[in-house]
């Protein structure tokens, strides 16, 4: 395969579209060359065209969609508008954001074979690539198996695996690692770097993994409002940490912490964006300055008896056999902030469930408020504690946002004028008043789970379990959710969040449970927690890049630096003692 | 999830070995005789047989418990209504005019004072409740023990357009992803205070029915998603295409494939010769 990257195999020459119906273009004027063999990285916040801009690679925008179209992408030197989509799968392999939406066949051989057969490829080719396929995808071994066995990073390798094996020019991915915990979107995005190196396949991947799309993309492509906002290698872009944090992008954190640095007045000569080159740079820094360890004060818990929430020794089988928990035992107090972190798969979820009664004990107990929940019903429970799923979409079935937020409340025969009140104060303190006549599902995903977070809170519940509430959110949703939360925690109530994304939690959670196969592996204060990489490891989870540099500077002093933010690590640098040479320093 | 949706069985067997177009064969040479079949007597052996097969290739007794007691309310309902009102159908297949009664209400009783259930009105009843039980359970022994793909592949084989082999694949795949996303929105409804566990049957259909509007909202969601990824994999329901895997009929298959003609034959002699099978061939009354 050529790799040739001054060669474009995709180009894009003011393309503008809007969806049917829709007043507002998802794609404005967007010209841009993709060059052979190389990896961009689409970025930008939710709703600035990323899907849209991935689908109309495939040609699927607009052929599937319709709505307006204009100006021309040619892929391979295919025009996306004169081919039919089927013409253009032969060139253009697509992974979705959803691994369980977009495998449809019962085997993993046959899910690969899928594209193939409809390609008329004969029977000994497909025999020959699958193999191939299954090997560059890293899934050997599993040809036979039906998907619901895989991972969830397996599966989306093996969605790529199906996309690689009709061997396209062009592998787009959309969000591929958003639903997948740190390990599963490590092994996603080292198989795709893998083969865009060894086979020169040419990469679009939209995704909001910025620590990861610094280390593996040539090039990103940031998108605001649907328009392409600035394009560059990702040393150029995500250094710029003020402009994508203004376009509600957030940059990696080595490069915040730098940016942080700078702000503060530290001479910092570039800002880095990988790791390994913040690591240096970090430790370079930290000898032309004195670094002061800050004091943390300590972590108090004040422990009450009974806890509000408890697990003593509870294990839990699935009735297929998988032991999901292994005697966990677990207290919560009134008024406590937890969160609860592991690899998919780890029980996080399934801990969370038996707190609600939506699962039994296959053994051990579960308590609230000293209560064994085995004699409470849902019903009952959930007047004490809300949950907040995952998926808000399957939580919504009413026709209006105040039906939505008035459902709960008519099931606890609340009287109509105090269903009035609950529901508006709940919708006001959400922002979502002025949108209580809509339809749930014709508002964006933000606004989606904000109305399932209110028709929870209208509930009044003294506890709030949100589980995986920041998947598919960018930034700037998943903050906004989480200031949701530490509201309720200010206001006295029992917050336990359920994340893969770590780095948002410092500023919200106090104390944190790191699952792994179902056992309890470590139960401390956030600083601990995060600093414990040997345990975090064990379930598959990195730390934040921030507490890896506060890590180095800890090698570097023999010191304890328990940081947790780059806001932390930028403030450990005094400004005003300063050891180095000016004149080898530059300020960009 | 529910013990109805539909999924493979665990184990293999003789069964699960065949060529879909021998199950094929089977499953409509059994739905045609049942469906031929008045005798309640013929047909329940037939049901028992049937169900003690899907219990041989490894479908769960859990899963035809279900399948029965789902079939007992409409049983009960037939029961009614042709031991007591379904008198002139049955006198048309006797072709007599005088029926067994079983008891009769006292005249005295308002509405339903003076009915009649016959014997033979509930004979009747039964021979449907069977008939109907037969047709389910000739399904999960056909379906469960057969690889979605392979289906395909086994109907294309058998001249069924591929559009259609795809379709009633696809509808396969559906439900039981349509059966999750019932129990979802039935445990977020009760994460929001629903009592679903002490509902009563009648409240518990309501909350149901309500379910129809997200449910089929959630469903068009998931389609439109599924047709975009179809799409991304080139698939245009063209017959013109190839296959993974082959299948071929193997003496197994010729066997089963024969000895469903055969039943249909013997069956059809029996019924057409002797009456065997006839509601009006039946002498116990």
């Amino acid at each position: 395969m050529t790799t040739d990257r001054s060669v474009p195999l995709v180009t894009l020459d003011t393309v503008s579209y809007i969806y049917p119906r829709a007043e507002k273009p998802a794609l404005h004027d967007i010209t841009l060359d993709i060059g052979r063999g190389e990896f961009l990285g689409l970025i930008g916040p939710t709703g600035a065209g990323k899907t849209t801009l991935c689908l109309s690679l495939s040609g699927i925008v607009p052929q599937f969609y319709g709505g307006r179209f204009f100006g021309r992408i040619t892929v391979a030197g295919l025009d996306t508008l004169e081919h039919p989509v089927s013409r253009l799968a032969r060139h253009v392999g697509a992974v979705f954001e959803d691994p369980e939406t977009q495998i449809t066949a019962t085997s993993v051989e046959n899910e690969i074979a899928f594209a193939l057969e409809n390609l008329n490829v004969p029977r000994e080719e497909m025999l020959v690539r699958i193999p191939r396929a299954l090997e560059a995808a890293r899934l050997e071994g599993t040809a036979k198996k039906h998907p619901r066995e895989l991972s969830g990073g397996q599966k989306q390798r093996l969605a790529i695996a199906a996309a690689l094996a009709v061997q396209p020019d062009l592998l787009v991915l959309d969000e591929p690692t958003s639903q997948l915990d740190p390990m599963g979107a490590q092994e996603v995005f080292a198989t795709v770097r893998e083969l865009n190196k060894t086979l020169g396949i040419t990469v679009v991947m939209a995704s909001h993994a910025a620590e990861e799309l610094a280390e593996y993309a040539d090039r990103l492509a940031l998108l605001v409002d649907g328009a392409l906002v600035a394009v560059g290698a990702p040393d150029d872009l995500y250094a710029q940490v003020d402009y994508l944090e203004r376009c509600h992008v957030r940059p990696p954190q080595v490069a915040q912490t730098f940016a942080r640095m700078r702000q503060a007045g530290v001479l910092v000569p570039a800002i880095p964006v990988r790791l390994a080159e913040g690591r240096t740079a970090l430790k370079a820094t930290a000898h032309s300055y004195a670094v002061q360890a800050p004091s943390i004060p300590p972590v108090t818990t004040v422990k009450r008896d009974p806890p509000l929430l408890s697990a003593r020794n509870l294990t839990h089988v699935y009735g297929n056999g998988t032991v999901a928990l292994r005697d966990i035992s677990l207290d919560v107090q009134a008024g406590e902030y937890l969160l609860i972190i592991g690899q998919n798969g780890a029980g996080k979820s399934t801990l969370a469930k038996h707190f609600l009664r939506l699962l039994l004990p296959t053994s051990g107990a579960v308590f609230v408020d000293n209560t064994d929940t085995r004699d409470l019903t849902t019903s009952a429970l959930a007047k004490r504690i809300g949950y907040v799923a995952q998926n808000p979409d399957s939580q919504i079935f009413n026709a209006t946002v105040e039906a939505e937020v008035a459902f709960a409340l008519k099931n606890l025969n609340y009287d109509a004028a105090d269903i009035r009140t609950r529901v508006e104060e709940s919708l006001t303190a959400l922002g979502l008043w002025e949108r209580r006549a809509a339809h749930p599902l014709a508002l964006p995903k933000g606004d989606r789970a904000r109305v399932v977070i209110a028709a929870m809170l209208a509930m009044r519940p003294d506890v709030v379990i949100f589980d995986e509430p920041t998947t598919g959110q960018d930034y700037r949703g998943a903050r906004a959710i989480l200031d949701i939360s530490q509201q309720l925690h200010t206001a006295g109530k029992t917050v336990v969040v359920i994340t893969h994304h770590l780095y948002l939690m410092p500023d919200y959670a106090e104390r944190v449970v790191v699952m792994g196969q179902g056992a309890l592996l470590l139960d401390a204060p956030i600083r601990e927690a995060y600093h414990a990489v040997d345990v975090l490891a064990a379930t598959h989870i990195v730390p934040p890049q921030a507490v890896l540099l506060a890590r180095a500077l800890a090698e570097e002093y023999h010191a304890d630096f328990p940081l947790l933010t780059p806001e932390e690590v930028a403030a450990c640098f005094e400004k005003d003692v300063y050891h180095g040479d000016t004149e080898d320093t530059e300020i960009f | 999830m529910s013990a109805l949706t539909l999924h493979t069985v665990e184990r293999d067997s003789f069964f699960t070995w065949l060529d879909f177009r021998s199950k094929l064969a089977l499953m409509g040479a059994i739905t045609l005789v049942a469906f031929v079949w008045e005798s309640p007597v013929l047909g329940g052996l037939l049901a028992l047989a049937l169900a003690l097969m899907c219990l041989a290739v490894g479908v769960k007794f859990s899963y035809i418990r279900t399948v029965v007691i789902l079939l007992l309310p409409f049983a009960a309902f037939m029961i009614l209504m042709q031991g007591f009102l379904g008198a002139d159908l049955v006198r048309a297949r006797l072709d007599r005019e005088a029926l067994t009664p079983m008891f009769t209400f006292p005249a005295s009783w308002p509405l339903i004072g003076g009915g009649m259930m016959t014997w033979e009105g509930v004979l009747y009843a039964l021979n449907v409740v069977f008939k109907t039980l037969t047709m389910i359970l000739v399904l999960p022994l056909g379906l469960f023990t057969t690889d979605v793909n392979a289906m395909v592949i086994g109907m294309v084989k058998a001249h069924i357009p591929y559009k259609i082999a795809f379709i009633f694949s696809s509808t396969l795949r559906f439900f039981p992803l349509l059966f999750e996303e019932v129990q979802t929105i039935i445990e977020a409804q009760r994460l929001r205070g629903l009592a679903f566990e002490t509902m009563g049957a009648l409240k518990r259909l309501r909350v149901y029915a309500k379910i129809a509007v997200p449910l089929i909202l959630g469903a068009l969601v998931k389609s439109q998603m599924l047709d975009i990824v179809l799409q991304s994999k080139a698939f245009t329901g063209s017959p013109q295409r190839t296959y993974l895997h082959e299948t071929r009929l193997c003496a197994a298959d010729y066997a089963v494939m024969v000895g469903a003609v055969l039943f249909i034959i013997t069956a059809a002699v029996a019924y057409f010769g002797w009456g065997v099978g006839k509601f009006a061939g039946l002498r116990i009354w």
